[in-house]
């Protein structure tokens, strides 16, 4: 790519760069406190202030999250019910926007409405409840897959990317022979990959964030993912949205809230570099129409 | 194109059609389409089985729902929760501060991702561009709690580090965090601060679909980076953002229960009490269900109001809207 | 392609299907057996989840001769799914409610089962304190079994050597309070040349519930627990001259900059970070001093914490609170005859036998305590802290001296607290409108709570003046105050006949 070189430019430039970083570095900060106090002594986070690099670097925090013997087991669970709940969600969300992002489909308006509709109104937690026990869903990690398969959101945005790819790529495949459900795979989701990857994305840190829902449809606690644990430990330590018959005494020091934050968050903030690549890739578009 | 490959004109398939009835047309259309509504089956019972058989949980409204009667036998009581709801003194407050946060968020919050990847879309180092990108969207899976625990830490007047140097330069503090006036400031730059980065991920996703052809065209013609993103990127991104927009319209009365509750306090009551927060306070001390999932509907159809009428203003304008 | 995509479609929701039929709940395999009973609890879980077939639990079914399936269930998420609970008729037997309105409707409507009348048949049962039963009844009915707490807790606990420092006397009198708060701030009590003390710290929830610090003052000096009671009329604390004083205080020590300007926004947190590194020099807790101590000493080892009952010119006189962190109640619907009713009573009723009470508060001898002279151990805070706290949390326990215990060893700050809080009991104000009936309480009582809460911090801040103070009391009325007022005089007359 030929760079140009003017001085407007080069000021732009010189503007973007500066200022991109430091918004970088702002947006970085509260996760490097939360690293930081994670490694720091109890001590030290006692006289206050914002931590930005511990003084008195300690693993206690760690060391006490490690030897839970529920935290491996949960994190095993979260993984599990995100890499497959991911999977689930793309392939039911990318098989009804396609057919609906065809604007010749009778009665596409209707079901785009219905969809639309459920993103307003719903009929709330205990009839959805009964619904995931009438089909047996309940106790089981499908119990969390199953009944969000289909953002409606994600529905309505990824049939709005697939209306954007030229027709006449898919035409050639239909001539060669392919039924739409060829198309799709063949075609369309190849092309859209910077679309899979961000509901990819979407949906996987959905899934990872869960925790309510399994406190609901799950009795069984070995079951539970990892949000659970870490509410437990983070959310209630706040007193804000809490309940006074809780000791305070018995709250978890900040160091360790930090740490399980930092254990928890870290597998899904390494989804995304690796997605990153898929970003780059309308460059292709060009070459496969041509 | 399209045309011809379903129906090439004068074939003796397009001959047929235009003697047929239109249930001729629409059985005909079906069979066409086959695969596509094939497709759409798993859909469309998702959404029958998941959203639209719990849906009578809606009546709930409409009853004294207890949880030991369940849905058939709790009393009815029409829409008692509902005048109740509008005449309570506070609707009016409750109803303007909940409006212009969600103005507010429009006005400052929504267009922020879309210039964030605009600047990141400029970017030519793909490894300072993937540095931004990873970082930028970090604070979003740091929770309200952190967030406004940070925010404290910075701003409050004992010893906040802001407040601080506010007051070696002016030799005065501010009381961001308890001043009504800055209330809203506080939770726009909260939200910013937290969820722009992520907003980037959808609009990279579809700034990648760009052909890059176009721009090089578009440089043989001497055109600028400006033009260039005028005329190419831009729209490129226009459906996505509107459909975004009408999405988050749907949303309009939603506030975000938890930051607003945190950063809520006596003295920021009057401008900062909103619909989320009442419900939470009414549920607080009672299980009031019905009433609870009043307010809910009320909020809902605004939102409702709202989608269709921005969808219609979008197809108005030639934009291909949500249908 | 095509084919790969349809397989695995295919596959999946084949195999979601046969995921879903196999599972049997647990509790219908376990049904009706001869041998142990078995015995399904919800209970809330406060931080980590204890491991399965733990040796506590171990101990408890052995002693008993149950079966325990104890369904933990977060806090966080409590109340939601025991609503869901409720609607689906999946109770388990045995169950943790709390004394919200939410739940109290439940109750009235009879989906539990009522004890009251059964408990003279167990001994330990019945010989817990009346107070608790009395704190749990609805309409007078007793439906539950308390998970007891100390009925009165507060305590000032304040920094000892400071006070020596500056030659300071425990505040008895709201001037006392004001005098000290005032030295402790000014006078720099740390000796660090630094103006960077407070007397007292604020946090945003000073004035909510039952810890509620300008109740907790206000009682001292005479005022009402909440409510006061005269002759059948009733009166809000807010609306009574010692709470108006305790109030002019605060505002006196906000407009001095005594206390920290930014209370109603700061959290437990930080407030508790203040105290521990030395900063603030005096509050009045609920907790127990010791817990101050062990972390002061980490930040400065010769800070001196102390703890001393909440006096005022009358002498102690202590807000009494509810004394329980919810009760444990059986439901109609998982336990339909009055013979299991029985079994389960017959299980709390074993669980508060000396042996057992050992074995809740303190876990099993030799793996979670040891006996040490005249005092037992603990061999592990972890270890404590995930098999045993768990349990200590939700079933019932009296306390050590109650239970006929063998005292841990507690450093000498901790009994002291300890003996304070037991001194209470005879000094006591309760709240007489707890357990009555009030519809406006339960369909607004926290909108109306919230008027007050609001309009006190906004007094002590000097955002309103007496007059400001009177228009809101004005409003509260209006709201349904004044009804709220009626109906807990209708259900007092009505309970006292």
């Amino acid at each position: 790519m030929v760079q140009d070189k003017t001085i407007g430019n080069r000021i732009f430039d010189t503007v973007n760069y500066t200022l991109l970083l430091l918004i970088a570095l702002l947006c970085v900060m509260p996760f490097i406190y939360v690293l930081a106090v994670s490694f720091t002594s109890p001590a030290e986070v006692a006289k206050g202030g914002l931590i930005l690099w511990p003084k008195e670097w300690s693993l206690a925090s760690y060391r006490y999250i490690f030897s839970t013997n529920t935290l491996v087991r949960s994190m095993l669970v979260s993984i599990y019910i995100t890499v497959l709940g991911t999977l689930i969600n793309l392939i039911f969300t990318s098989l009804m926007a396609y057919p609906l992002a065809k604007t010749h489909l009778r009665g596409r308006q209707t079901i785009l409405l219905a969809v639309l509709f459920t993103m307003l109104f719903g009929g709330g937690m205990i009839p959805t409840y009964f619904v995931v026990k009438a089909l047996h869903l309940t106790n089981t990690l499908w119990s969390l897959m199953i009944p969000g398969a289909i953002s409606a959101f994600n529905l309505i945005v990824l049939k709005n990317f697939f209306q954007q790819i030229p027709d006449g790529l898919e035409d050639s495949a239909r001539i060669d022979g392919c039924n739409e459900v060829g198309v799709l795979f063949r075609i369309v989701l190849p092309l859209s990959l910077p679309a899979m990857a961000t509901f990819g994305l979407f949906y996987a840190v959905g899934h990872w964030n869960q925790f309510f829902n399994a406190i609901l449809y799950i009795n069984d606690n070995t079951k539970w993912p990892i949000q659970v644990l870490l509410r437990e430990v983070v959310i209630l330590a706040s007193s804000s949205i809490g309940d006074s018959t809780i000791d305070s005494t018995e709250i978890q020091p900040l160091t360790i809230r930090m740490a399980v934050i930092v254990f928890a968050t870290i597998p899904i903030l390494l989804v995304y570099p690796f997605l990153q690549k898929h970003f780059a890739k309308g460059v292709m578009l060009g070459s496969v129409k041509g | 194109m399209k045309q011809e490959m379903y129906a090439p004109a004068g074939t003796p398939v397009a001959n047929a059609r235009a003697g047929k009835s239109k249930i001729g047309y629409l059985i005909k259309d079906i069979v066409r389409d086959k695969w596509l509504y094939l497709m759409l089956l798993p859909g469309i019972f998702y959404f029958i089985i998941f959203k639209y058989i719990p849906m009578y949980g809606v009546t709930m409204a409409f009853q004294d729902y207890k949880p030991y009667l369940g849905f058939f036998e709790s009393p009815w009581v029409g829409f008692k929760h509902f005048e109740r709801f509008f005449s309570e003194p506070q609707f009016g407050m409750l109803f303007r501060n909940t409006v212009i946060l969600a103005m507010y968020n429009l006005l400052f919050f929504f267009p922020l991702p879309i210039v964030l990847s605009l600047m990141m879309n400029e970017l030519r180092h793909a490894k300072f561009k993937n540095f931004v990108q990873t970082l930028v969207y970090i604070p979003h899976f740091v929770s309200w709690v952190v967030v406004v625990g940070i925010f404290y830490i910075l701003f409050t007047t004992e010893n906040g580090i802001l407040n601080e140097i506010l007051y070696q330069i002016t030799g005065q503090k501010i009381a961001f965090l308890l001043e009504a006036e800055w209330f809203r400031t506080m939770i726009i730059s909260q939200s910013i601060w937290k969820e722009v980065g992520w907003g980037t991920v959808i609009f990279l996703a579809a700034l990648a679909g760009v052909d890059l052809q176009q721009y090089e065209a578009a440089r043989i013609d001497g055109a600028g980076r400006w033009r260039q993103l005028w005329h190419i990127t831009l729209p490129a991104i226009r459906s996505t953002i509107i459909i975004l927009f009408i999405l988050r319209l749907g949303n309009f009365m939603d506030s975000g229960f938890e930051h607003i509750y945190l950063m809520l306090t006596p003295t920021n009551r009057e401008v900062g009490d909103v619909f989320d927060t009442y419900v939470y306070t009414i549920g607080m001390t009672q299980a009031q269900y019905s009433y609870s999932a009043a307010v809910g509907i009320f909020k809902s159809v605004i939102g409702l109001i709202l989608v269709l009428g921005a969808n219609w203003l979008a197809k108005k304008f030639g934009e291909e809207g949500i249908y | 392609m095509k084919k790969y995509s349809a397989t695995l479609l295919s596959i999946l929701l084949l195999s979601s299907l046969l995921a879903a039929c196999g599972r049997l709940s647990d509790n219908d395999k376990l049904a009706s057996t001869d041998g142990p009973v078995n015995l399904s609890i919800g209970a809330s879980l406060v931080g980590e989840l204890p491991p399965k077939n733990n040796a506590v639990e171990q101990a408890i079914e052995a002693y008993t001769n149950t079966n325990l399936q104890i369904q933990w269930i977060p806090l966080s998420a409590y109340d939601e799914k025991l609503r869901l609970m409720i609607a689906s008729g999946e109770l388990p037997k045995l169950v943790k409610l709390g004394y919200s309105p939410s739940f109290i409707s439940t109750l009235k409507a009879g989906q539990f089962w009522e004890l009251g009348p059964l408990l003279k048949e167990y001994p330990h049962l019945a010989a817990i304190n009346k107070r608790y039963y009395e704190n749990i009844s609805v309409n007078g009915k007793i439906y539950g079994i308390p998970i007891m707490r100390s009925l009165g807790r507060a305590t000032i606990q304040y920094r000892k050597d400071w006070f020596q420092v500056l030659d300071l006397k425990m505040p008895v009198t709201l001037e006392d309070w004001y005098q000290v708060t005032r030295a402790l701030t000014l006078e720099d009590p740390d000796g660090n040349g630094k103006d960077d003390t407070y007397g007292m710290v604020l946090e945003k929830r000073y004035n909510q519930d039952v810890s509620s610090l300008l109740t907790r003052i206000s009682v001292s000096q005479g005022g009402p627990n909440k409510w006061q009671v005269e002759n059948g009329q009733f009166t809000p604390e807010f609306m009574t001259e010692p709470f108006y004083e305790t109030l002019k205080l605060f505002r006196r020590l906000y407009q001095e900059n005594l206390i920290n300007m930014d209370f109603p926004i700061i959290d437990t947190i930080e407030t508790v970070k203040l105290y521990d590194s030395g900063r603030a020099g005096i509050q009045i807790s609920g907790g127990n001093a010791q817990t101050w101590q062990d972390k002061l000493s980490k930040y400065d080892p010769d800070g001196v914490v102390d703890a001393a009952p909440l006096t005022g010119p009358g002498g102690f006189r202590v807000p009494e609170e509810p004394g329980n962190a919810g009760f444990l109640a059986i439901s109609k619907d998982s336990v339909s005859t009055i013979e299991e009713v029985r079994k389960i009573l017959d299980f709390l009723d074993k669980l508060l036998e000396p042996s057992m009470q050992t074995v809740i508060s303190k876990g099993v001898e030799n793996r979670h305590w040891a006996e040490k002279g005249e005092f037992t151990e603990v061999l592990d805070r972890t270890l404590d802290f995930k098999e045993v706290k768990p349990y200590r949390d939700m079933l019932p326990y009296l306390g050590e001296e109650e239970a006929l215990l063998k005292p841990s060893l507690q450093p000498d700050l901790y009994r002291k607290n300890q003996q304070i809080v037991k001194s209470y009991n005879n000094y006591l104000i309760s709240n007489p409108a707890l357990t009555l009936d009030s519809v406006i309480y339960s369909d607004r009582g926290k909108e109306l709570e919230t008027i007050i809460t609001d309009a006190e911090t906004r007094f002590i801040m000097g955002q309103i003046d007496e007059a400001g103070w009177k228009a809101e009391l004005q409003k509260w009325k209006q709201a349904g105050g004044e009804d709220m007022i009626r109906e807990y005089e209708q259900s007092y007359s009505k309970l006292n006949k």
